[in-house]
């Protein structure tokens, strides 16, 4: 039995779009245009992983609304915010919320169907055992790409999958530097100047959060960003 | 011209007061002339009446007898001259004497009278004086050829009495005059003469008993050469008028103080003079000042001089209001003297005797009185008119310089709203009931639209995006689900192109929403201190790579500033791409940091077309391009993300027109160790593209 996965969006053409695209890859696919309808459905069982839109018609926080309550009832629920909206203060309320990655519409169905598929991987690894095999060592740095896990000094830095890549786009040829339009392809979006710069400073901040010497990070101004490694 | 300078045109219009005031003074003057010309009128009228009654002191009608010449006035003397062949001892005016034509140039002639005598004075101009030989009789005198100078002085009574009596002199000094009569010619005595030789001629003055003489009078010169010359053109010498003792008796008696009063015959002969003029009181005159009476010269009807006022020296007089009295109608005049301003009212009346006119009396009276009058009230109109005028002037320059601080303060906080229409608009003059208070809400109104319409502006475009990418989105889905399907494969190149058209759009919105992204990372950018040059070196390297086609030349110096790195590299990547976009291949595109007292400024320079002036202040707005087509990458938000970026560094952005093309500068505030936030106070470009706020 496929996967369960449940759309919330208001706009009943994206809505069908998605629906087709995901069930197509082998998803079981429940749709709903309202947070009332979602969250109905989901008092009886929780799907295997949603898609959220922030806006929901007249509701115009419900998303957001929504990945509270259902962050508040499941832990390990991934949860992906699909939106229009592609401010600063959106992303990263979004990200507080809990959400395990934050989209704008403007993201190719293929590019949102990878992002899911490596979400559910993610949700897989967890549950297996450790394998030294799929880990990167970087100095203090630990890349579980089976689990999609990042270890900075033994520690786990909780990153959502966009900065995992980017993460991980970075610290696999250490000293390189990575241009936006490589740290774009790694991380399966497409993101402007700015985007990119939010997330490499979000990065630092939660690698700052476990070492306040963290400095593996280097800017390199006009071109991109290199892992240093001592 | 500002309004001070039209208030106080305007306050000009005061001066219409002294104006009315001098028509109210000249009014005035003129009614009190009048009034005094009336009151004179009278009793000359009176006494016009009282004279005639004595007809038999006028002359006789003299002038009807074609053969008689005109008449020779007898000047009254008040003393007797002493006969010394000179006249200056005569008490007489000079203009008395008069002059005819003489032989060998003028003669001249005056006669006076004083106690039975007649004084006769001649003076003959003549280069080349001749005197009788010594011991020549009276027969030579006489002789028509008398081989010296020789003076006869005709006297006749027409029809009886015709007799000369002759002057001629063997050397100057007393001589012997002979009275020749159609029968003999003999010395007369009573009569004195003195002969006196003067350069240029010789002066005669004799001093005739009345008695001796007839009633016409006339003088003959006549040279060695017997070449003669007369005071009379008339085959009879006119009268000898005389002035009358009788009438100035009784004139004496009827004239009053402060008035002059002269008597003429029928053609205008003085009979009789008496009285004077009051004596200006000199006290008064001296407070009338210089410029104040050229000023009453101004206003005052012109008069004639005043000292023609006086009794004709001639004895005759001429003006046109006497001859007016003579006519039989009453004359007045106006006289005024030119220097000291005093003025003299004149009036004639014909004196009526059965028989016609026969004389008139011209009576004269000083209106120093009207005058003070009128020079008082003056003075005091124009000291009071001036200091009105002053006060006026000064009272509407005051109101006009307090205006137009009032309506400059709104221009100038209106011009510093139109800058920054983000900040509350708080106009002066907003609370004033007048029309500029009506003005400056007016202007408050209009610049909050404005305000609100550019800020509806700033943010159109990520709303526009923000609205567009829903659709986008469901264009996208659709095709990339489409692709799943079985198509021909002529739809899977509309597919593929659809997807390229929806990439393209897709860029677009993104970059429409840049703007305010670039606003919200601003907003959340910590700023730090950091060397500009080396981040610059090395986004110039990019840029090398990015853009092969161009040329980069950078030069720069260590300069730190506060600010964020990534954003200052987003700033200059706008710049660039609108320089590469502007120039072309193998341009050379420089790039310079550099720092100017408090600033440090980068600049971007490329060549390439110029800018339109028009265009230079919103150059750094949102959604304003330049450019004609305006292709996918250039909505004009480019350049308005570069200016936020400025802005949001405590900076600003300028562009100008250089001889090689065109090139922006950033001018940011330099930091110092000591890390005060302040606004950068240097320029780095001449033109400014105004002062800004950042956001």
């Amino acid at each position: 039995m496929g996967r369960h996965i449940a759309i919330v969006e208001d706009e009943p053409a994206i809505r069908d779009n998605y629906t087709a695209a995901f069930e197509r890859e082998g998803y079981v696919v429940d749709s709903y245009a309202r947070r009332q309808s979602a969250l109905d459905a989901f008092a009886a069982r929780l799907p295997d992983l949603v898609v959220i839109d922030i806006n929901l018609g007249d509701d115009v926080e419900g998303g957001f609304e929504l990945c509270r309550t259902l962050r508040s009832r499941s832990e390990n629920l991934p949860i992906i915010f699909l939106t229009a909206r592609d401010s600063e203060f959106d992303a990263v309320s979004g990200l507080r919320l809990g959400a395990d990655d934050y989209l704008t519409k403007d993201i190719s169905l293929p590019h949102l169907l990878a992002r899911v598929a490596a979400l559910f991987r993610r949700l897989d690894a967890v549950q297996r055992p450790t394998n030294e095999d799929g880990r990167l060592r970087r100095g203090e740095l630990v890349i579980d790409t089976e689990r999609m896990s990042v270890h900075w000094a033994d520690r786990a830095v909780s990153l959502t999958l966009t900065e995992f890549w980017l993460v991980h786009a970075m610290a696999r040829y250490p000293g390189h530097v990575k241009n936006r339009q490589q740290l774009m392809d790694a991380a399966q979006v497409v993101l402007d100047d700015n985007t990119i710069t939010s997330h490499i400073k979000r990065i630092r901040r939660k690698f700052l959060a476990i070492d306040e010497e963290f400095a593996a990070i280097e800017t390199v101004y006009g071109m991109g960003y290199r892992w240093l490694v001592d | 011209m500002d309004l001070r300078r039209q208030l106080l045109i305007v306050s000009l219009m005061t001066l219409v007061l002294p104006w009315a005031g001098c028509q109210f003074i000249r009014e005035t003057e003129r009614a009190l002339r009048t009034g005094q010309q009336d009151m004179l009128a009278g009793t000359a009228l009176a006494l016009a009446d009282a004279l005639s009654q004595y007809p038999e002191e006028f002359p006789l009608d003299y002038a009807r007898d074609y053969r008689v010449g005109a008449p020779l006035y007898g000047h009254r003397l008040e003393y007797a001259p002493s006969v010394d062949g000179y006249v200056e001892d005569w008490p007489i005016d000079a203009r008395s004497i008069a002059r005819f034509e003489g032989v060998r140039g003028p003669f001249e002639l005056v006669a006076g009278l004083h106690g039975g005598y007649l004084y006769l004075f001649v003076a003959v101009t003549d280069a080349d004086v001749a005197y009788l030989a010594p011991g020549a009789g009276p027969a030579e005198l006489a002789a028509n050829r008398p081989l010296a100078e020789r003076v006869e002085l005709v006297s006749i009574s027409p029809p009886y009495l015709d007799e000369r009596f002759l002057f001629g002199a063997e050397a100057p000094g007393r001589i012997i005059a002979y009275a020749r009569s159609a029968q003999s010619i003999r010395p007369q005595p009573g009569v004195f003469a003195h002969w006196e030789q003067v350069p240029g001629g010789y002066q005669l003055e004799a001093q005739i008993p009345q008695r001796l003489l007839g009633t016409n009078l006339g003088v003959t010169v006549t040279d060695a050469a017997g070449a003669s010359a007369s005071s009379f053109a008339t085959p009879l010498p006119g009268p000898l008028m005389r002035p009358s003792e009788e009438l100035r008796d009784i004139a004496a008696g009827l004239v009053q103080r402060g008035m002059r009063l002269y008597i003429t015959d029928r053609e205008g002969w003085q009979l009789a003079a008496t009285g004077s003029l009051v004596a200006r009181d000199e006290a008064q005159s001296t407070t009338v000042t210089a410029w104040l009476r050229r000023f009453y010269d101004i206003l005052v009807d012109e008069g004639t001089a005043a000292a023609l006022a006086a009794p004709a020296a001639s004895g005759r007089e001429r003006q046109a209001y006497v001859r007016r009295a003579l006519d039989g109608k009453v004359g007045a005049s106006w006289f005024r003297s030119e220097g000291d301003g005093s003025a003299i009212v004149a009036v004639a009346q014909p004196i009526v005797d059965g028989s016609g006119v026969i004389g008139a009396v011209v009576l004269q009276r000083g209106t120093d009185a009207i005058l003070s009058l009128t020079n008082d009230g003056l003075a005091r109109l124009l000291n009071l008119t001036l200091i009105a005028t002053i006060g006026i002037a000064l009272g509407l320059l005051g109101y006009a310089s307090w205006l137009s601080r009032r309506i400059r303060r709104l221009s100038v906080a209106a011009e510093a709203a139109l800058v920054d229409l983000s900040s509350a608009i708080e106009l002066p003059s907003a609370d004033a009931g007048d029309e500029l208070g009506d003005l400056s809400r007016s202007f408050a109104k209009v610049l909050r639209t404005l305000g609100e319409y550019n800020s509806y502006l700033r943010t159109l475009a990520s709303k526009l995006s923000h609205e567009l990418r829903t659709p986008l989105a469901i264009v996208m889905s659709s095709l990339n689900n489409l692709e799943h399907e079985p198509l021909g494969q002529a739809a899977k190149n509309y597919t593929r192109r659809a997807t390229d058209g929806a990439e393209r759009l897709r860029r677009i919105l993104n970059a429409m929403s840049e703007a305010s992204r670039v606003e919200e990372l601003m907003h959340n950018a910590e700023f730090a201190h950091f060397d500009v040059n080396p981040v610059l070196e090395a986004a110039v390297g990019a840029y090398r790579d990015a853009y092969p086609e161009q040329d980069f030349e950078y030069r720069g110096a260590a300069a730190t500033i506060a600010g964020a790195p990534e954003l200052l590299i987003q700033m200059l990547d706008k710049l660039v791409d609108n320089a590469v976009s502007f120039s072309a291949v193998k341009d050379r595109i420089e790039l310079r940091l550099e720092r100017r007292g408090d600033s440090v400024c980068i600049s971007v320079e490329n060549p390439g077309p110029p800018l339109p002036e028009r265009f230079r202040q919103r150059l750094f707005d949102s959604l304003v391009s330049v450019r004609a087509g305006g292709s996918d990458r250039h909505l004009g938000l480019g350049l308005y993300v570069a200016r936020l970026i400025a802005e949001g560094h405590r900076g600003r952005i300028d562009a100008e027109n250089t001889a090689r093309g065109v090139r922006f500068t950033v001018s940011l505030p330099s930091r110092t160790d000591s890390d005060v936030r302040r606004p950068g106070s240097g320029q780095c470009s001449s033109p400014p593209h105004g002062p800004r706020r950042p956001p």
